[in-house]
């Protein structure tokens, strides 16, 4: 651990870079506080969620963020649990980002559950077993027990040993987890688009993406492109697995397109047909999610670091929307149940769009994240021990 | 105990949605666009003027439909949703988290927020309302005026519902999905 302080907290370089991470963090947690508070005064109502679309953008934020700490758990275990040396050096700072971007996904989830605390009393008094969410809520508790004494094997009572046994720990309640989040969307038979095997198997796909994608992120911000040799050796390893996971990706993808189209099934053809002509997919999921860094990764023969650094930023906007488009395309098709004109206009595609508070809340959550972050460079040493 | 259901003679409606009202009345339903517990479809006349088909017109009154495997049950983290001894699905507002996962799982829009509670809301046949105090009927039942709604024990062989369905044929909603709904449509 370093010596800590609070007037230790407010020192760093102020460079243009630094001055506007910090501004925005202190932005987006301050959104996030006045979401928290909107909501608490007007409870679901602060909201745009509807009966139609119970779920919006506050799930989409949640499974963002619990993907991201999912991701950085995998890949970083590829280090530290598989024994890859390469990857052995970004153990600590995976680790801990894992823990605070869980955390973050807790925050924005408490307060999109309309009772948390009557959650974790009855999740314990009255488990309903046959419940995804129960599972995956319960998993992820684990999980975060797991990662958590995992870090502190890694960074304050060094012990390879337990850090290793923690870390497999957390390794296989994460996959466990996060697949049950997948199957969240996955058991809902109500809803063709999302019913089946392809959302859990694709949560843990996206996850190792996601992860790859923020370790350029938070170690191009670090390095400023300026890279250790150790460091470089790491990343051209990665570039080599991200390359493979977004071609297995883009097959995925590929394939329940032309499954969900084939035969034009009532409700989910269609469905699939409005989601794959709509920009956030187009633009969001497939160009800058998923094209971009494959371009890249594949023209450089995965030798390029720096532009990945970039495009691991566009990657992120466009895991975002695969996130959002994840819940949004789950119900956008109407639940008539009969209903024709009583209520409502003959089927059209629902139409959502976020309430301030809900963007103040779910983007807030990035705020948490840096904040937390930040304050985990100054009270650990994130680095390898080797180096000091 | 008995495992209440319900037949509809929807071909008998007229869409006065006195149902609706007595429903919303009985149970104390908030207003609120989002806020019914039940509801009268209506199927709009099939072909183009001067060829209209009048009998294609129907209206179609429906509910939650107390599915014997009910999809909301099986999702709900904290058995907050569970079948009574009368086979009825119902939630209980002390274990329910608000997470809203049953109203994405029902395939029959059954479902919604109760601002009162804060819970999440459903038909429950008038249980609390009037099966409690010794009623044999719903009040959407009670209330209409062209005997649209039967209510009964499916497990007595002589209730006016059983005796309904078992003379008569009818048709069941997305029962491939495999949730036995408990809600049946005379032919």
């Amino acid at each position: 651990m370093n010596n800590f302080s609070i007037k230790n907290l407010f020192e760093f370089n102020k460079t243009p870079l630094n001055l506007l991470v910090a501004v925005l963090g202190i932005v987006l947690l301050g959104a996030f506080l006045a979401g928290a508070a909107y909501y608490i005064l007007h409870g679901h109502h602060a909201f745009n969620v509807t009966r139609q679309h119970p779920w919006g953008l506050l799930i989409a934020m949640y499974v963002f963020f619990v993907v991201s700490s999912t991701g950085l758990c995998i890949i970083s275990s590829i280090g530290h649990v598989f024994g890859v040396e390469e990857f052995q050096q970004i153990g600590k700072r995976a680790i801990a980002g894992a823990i605070i971007t869980l955390l973050s996904g807790f925050a924005v989830i408490a307060l999109e559950v309309g009772h948390p605390v009557t959650m974790i009393i009855y999740n314990v008094l009255t488990p309903g077993f046959t419940s995804a969410i129960w599972w995956m809520g319960t998993l992820y508790g684990i999980y975060l027990v797991f990662i958590t004494i995992e870090f502190f094997f890694l960074t304050i009572k060094v012990d390879h040993k337990w850090s290793k046994i923690f870390g497999i720990g957390g390794l296989l309640s994460g996959l466990a987890a996060h697949s049950n989040l997948g199957a969240v969307f996955g058991f809902l038979i109500s809803r063709p688009t999302a019913n089946g095997v392809f959302y859990p198997v694709y949560f843990i796909l996206s996850a190792m993406i996601t992860g790859c994608y923020l370790l350029y992120i938070i170690y191009g911000f670090k390095y400023r492109n300026d890279y250790p040799e150790q460091l470089k050796a790491m990343f051209l390893k990665l570039n080599k697995i991200l390359g493979m996971l977004l071609g297995i990706l883009i097959f995925f993808e590929a394939w329940k397109i032309i499954t969900a189209l084939y035969g034009t099934m009532p409700e989910r053809a269609e469905t699939i047909l409005h989601v794959i002509s709509s920009p956030t997919f187009i633009f969001g999921e497939v160009l800058l999610g998923m094209l971009i860094p494959f371009a890249i990764i594949l023209f450089t023969n995965g030798q390029a670091i720096k532009p990945m650094v970039y495009a691991s930023l566009t990657g992120m906007i466009g895991i975002f929307f695969m996130r959002y488009d994840l819940v949004h395309d789950t119900l956008i098709y109407p639940m008539t149940m009969l209903k024709r004109s009583e209520y409502q206009l003959p089927p059209t595609f629902l139409e959502y769009f976020p309430s301030a508070t809900e963007f103040a809340i779910g983007f807030g959550g990035i705020g948490i994240t840096i904040f937390l972050f930040y304050v985990a460079e100054k009270v650990f040493n994130l680095d390898p021990d080797r180096e000091h | 105990m008995a495992r209440y259901g319900m037949a509809l003679d929807y071909k008998s409606c007229i869409n006065c949605r006195a149902c609706e009202s007595a429903c919303k009345a009985e149970n104390g339903v908030l207003p609120g666009r989002d806020n019914y517990r039940i509801w009268v479809g209506q199927k709009e006349a099939e072909g183009e003027f001067p060829n209209i088909s009048i009998a294609s017109m129907t209206y179609h009154p429906s509910q939650c439909q107390h599915c014997d495997n009910a999809p909301c049950q099986q999702v709900c983290p904290t058995n907050a949703t569970y079948y009574d001894d009368n086979g009825v699905v119902r939630v209980d507002i002390e274990k329910c988290i608000l997470c809203t996962y049953c109203i994405n799982a029902c395939p029959y829009d059954a479902r919604y927020v109760d601002d009162r509670t804060v819970t999440v809301d459903k038909c429950n046949f008038c249980s609390d309302t009037r099966l409690a105090n010794g009623e044999t009927t719903t009040a959407c039942q009670a209330t209409c005026p062209t005997k649209v709604r039967t209510f009964g024990d499916l497990d007595d062989p002589n209730s006016d519902i059983s005796q309904l369905i078992a003379k008569r044929e009818y048709k069941q909603v997305k029962e491939h999905l495999g949730t036995k709904p408990k809600l049946f449509y005379l032919l």
